[in-house]
């Protein structure tokens, strides 16, 4: 509106009857100014509304004025597409004069107030007797005219301002109602302001707690076995926090003990439960009882405390170090999977979820491993969608099992879960395999052969980064490693080939652990070691800058010469950060 | 696998001559680089270098640098690396020669 053309023109403050005259329009815009800056410094809004409301009474010498908000059910609903709006309430928070309205409810559509939010709209009620529903007292006090302005904001009203009564008698006119419209803003928007900053806030402190719930979750987990252990395991939350858990332990009579379990539902209660559930099984089953007794000691414990129809499905069980024999109960848990020597076998739960009924019974499996891996998965995993969004189940983490069934446990569940987050993790995905141990051989990542040529480098990085990439290499870190291999070639096809005689190059790339090696073997004439020279770094001469990138980035390299007098093994070593974001071995 | 092109431009600019690079500097194609650092020092105008399209250099590509940066040197010539890319600048921190070169921000910069 235009404020200025709306209000009537200086210059009388004081009426020759003695009654303040209207505010002109530059007090008014004036007013208007210092209550927007009040209203945008402000960082305690309950301060500011009161003050502000006490400004708009004085400036506008009316008798009574109060100030409505929608009730707050508000911040689920608006999500809630079919939110009825209707069954909202405007509750005066705040009041100015004889009559105290704090706490007076109003259905949307009811009252000055209710009818302003209702259309959105500026109401003017000229005469009393229209509206008195709210505004009368036993002293006598009723409203002769009242203005109620709604609250704006882009998500539509949020509450009301309503003034009461010129203090000189004269009815509230169409002019006060443009400045009281006019005077609604600022108090909206900084409202609204407050709650998008609250709304951050509170954002701010779920995240941090939940990354201190998955902290927490984490430091639950085993930590994973350098020596030749039976069981490794493997855990992926879907979100910040799982439902999911596993844990291992060695029983004094050398039988270790094992635990994967899964949580009904979601989110910060079942990450909760979780916790408890996972200290809860660890602790019943250190005593060495039978994994039936196992679960009913669980079972019985979690019934007393477990609430909102939670449960908890679990396989437990008992290995011993060289894991040829397993012995173990489910409780509602995907059938455990036998994989031996190319050939599937289940063996399914044979008792309901823990924490539903006291006291019943759970069966027992006892396996001979024979050369065979137990795969005990949450049912995250049969969950995953495949390209056209059906869950993959068994028979697809059977495939999945299946297509990677060479290499230790370790790196067979690395390739597991690889491709299962290729495809879509839908649930909180756990794994835990049970076999004999191996001797740890390392992993290669990647075995290529090319010519000694220059333009085969540029593929080679290309699969270098590819590899690097899939360990969650940090880009940077990935690059550099890319480049010492880079100049490794380039050396070897420089001075070692040289330009006389030509041949092949073979890359390694192997994995032990932390441990990253890179080896490079070509059939060139036998290099002298002591004849390879870094240039000091920073120094402006066009030579020898391979070797010193090569030092920079690598923890060490070294050469050396085959047998026969020809060829040479050329060996990068780094040593990099454990990927461990979730646990991963 | 498909790879973008490598690619050397000679630009005669206003005062300067601008050699844009782009794809990835190797052994494969570094002397070709070097001869048209060379090629435009020797106009006799400054010479800068764009680097904004490189994803990657090695040791020769970075030595093609360093020997046209010592050939305007010693015939009192400028010589700028210009919209130098992450992965070059990553290179040429590794190498400490991130403080010899001069890096400018754009091609307007190559005339000082």
């Amino acid at each position: 509106m235009n404020l200025a053309h709306a209000l009537p023109p200086p210059p009388a403050s004081v009426r020759a009857d003695g009654a303040p005259a209207r505010a002109s329009a530059s007090e008014a815009l004036a007013f208007l100014a210092e209550l927007s800056q009040a209203l945008a410094v402000s960082l305690d809004l309950r301060r500011t509304v009161t003050e502000s409301l006490h400004r708009v009474v004085d400036f506008m010498q009316v008798e009574a004025a109060a100030f409505f908000l929608l009730d707050d059910r508000g911040d689920a609903d608006r999500l809630d597409a079919d939110a009825v709006p209707a069954a909202r309430l405007l509750e005066c928070k705040l009041c100015i004069g004889p009559i105290d309205l704090t706490g007076t409810r109003l259905a949307i559509g009811h009252g000055a107030a209710g009818r302003a939010v209702a259309g959105d709209a500026t109401h003017l009620i000229a005469t009393a007797a229209e509206e008195t529903s709210i505004w009368h007292a036993a002293d006598g006090f009723v409203a002769r005219s009242l203005i109620c302005a709604p609250l704006r904001t882009a998500a539509g009203p949020i509450g009301a301002l309503e003034i009461v009564n010129r203090r000189d008698g004269v009815p509230l006119s169409a002019l006060d109602a443009e400045l009281l419209d006019a005077i609604s803003v600022p108090i909206a928007l900084a409202i609204s302001n407050a709650r998008q900053a609250q709304a951050l806030l509170e954002q701010q402190r779920m995240r941090r707690e939940f990354d201190l719930a998955r902290r927490l979750q984490k430091s639950l987990l085993p930590r994973r076995r350098r020596d030749a252990f039976p069981i490794v395991g493997l855990n992926r939350p879907a979100h910040e926090i799982s439902g999911d858990f596993y844990d291992y332990f060695e029983l004094a009579d050398g039988r270790i003990g094992f635990v994967i379990g899964d949580i009904s539902g979601k989110g910060l209660d079942a990450a909760l439960l979780m916790v408890r559930a996972a200290s809860l099984l660890r602790w019943a089953g250190k005593d060495g009882i039978a994994p039936a007794a196992w679960l009913a000691r669980a079972n019985d414990e979690l019934c007393e405390t477990t609430q909102d129809g939670r449960f908890v499905c679990a396989v437990v069980g008992y290995c011993d170090r060289a894991a040829r024999r397993v012995r173990f109960a489910g409780a509602g848990f995907p059938p455990v999977l036998l994989h031996r020597a190319g050939v599937f076998a289940d063996y399914p739960s044979e008792g309901p979820p823990l924490g539903i009924l006291r006291g019943v019974a759970f069966g027992e499996h006892d396996v001979e491993l024979d050369g065979g891996t137990l795969y005990a998965f949450s049912d995250g995993a049969t969950d995953v969608r495949d390209g056209s969004g059906k869950p993959i189940g068994s028979a697809g983490v059977r495939a999945l099992i299946a297509r990677h069934a060479t290499g230790s446990a370790e790196a067979r569940l690395r390739k597991l879960f690889s491709e299962l987050r290729h495809l879509r993790l839908v649930d909180d995905t756990t794994v835990l395999t049970i076999e004999a141990p191996r001797a740890d051989a390392p992993e290669v990542l990647l075995e290529r052969r090319l010519r000694a040529a220059p333009e085969e480098l540029r593929e080679i990085r290309a699969a270098l980064r590819g590899t690097l990439d899939a360990l969650g290499l940090e880009a940077g870190l990935r690059d550099r490693l890319v480049l010492a291999v880079d100049e490794a070639c380039t050396n070897i096809i420089r001075h070692a080939y040289g330009a006389s005689c030509s041949g092949d190059i073979g890359l390694r790339v192997l994995r032990d652990g932390a441990l990253l090696s890179f080896e490079l073997t070509d059939a060139a004439p036998c290099v002298d070691p002591s004849r390879i020279k870094p240039q000091p770094l920073g120094d402006c001469r066009s030579g020898g800058l391979g070797v010193a990138l090569i030092d920079q980035v690598v923890d060490e390299w070294r050469i050396e010469p085959m047998r026969e007098g020809r060829g040479n093994r050329l060996i990068l070593r780094k040593r990099i950060e454990t990927i461990d974001e979730t646990n991963e071995p | 696998m498909n790879f973008p092109l490598n690619t050397v431009a000679k630009e005669d600019r206003e005062g300067y001559v601008l050699v844009r690079l782009s794809g990835e500097v190797d052994l494969s194609w570094s002397a070709e680089v070097r001869r048209a650092v060379l090629d435009a020092l020797a106009i006799g105008r400054p010479v800068g270098v764009d680097l904004s399209a490189v994803s990657y250099i090695d040791s020769s590509g970075i030595a093609a640098l360093v020997e046209g940066f010592q050939n305007a040197r010693t015939h009192s010539g400028r010589f700028v690396l210009v919209a130098v890319s992450d992965a070059v600048r990553a290179v040429l921190e590794l190498a400490r020669l991130d403080r010899v070169f001069v890096l400018v921000a754009s091609a307007d910069a190559v005339v000082a």
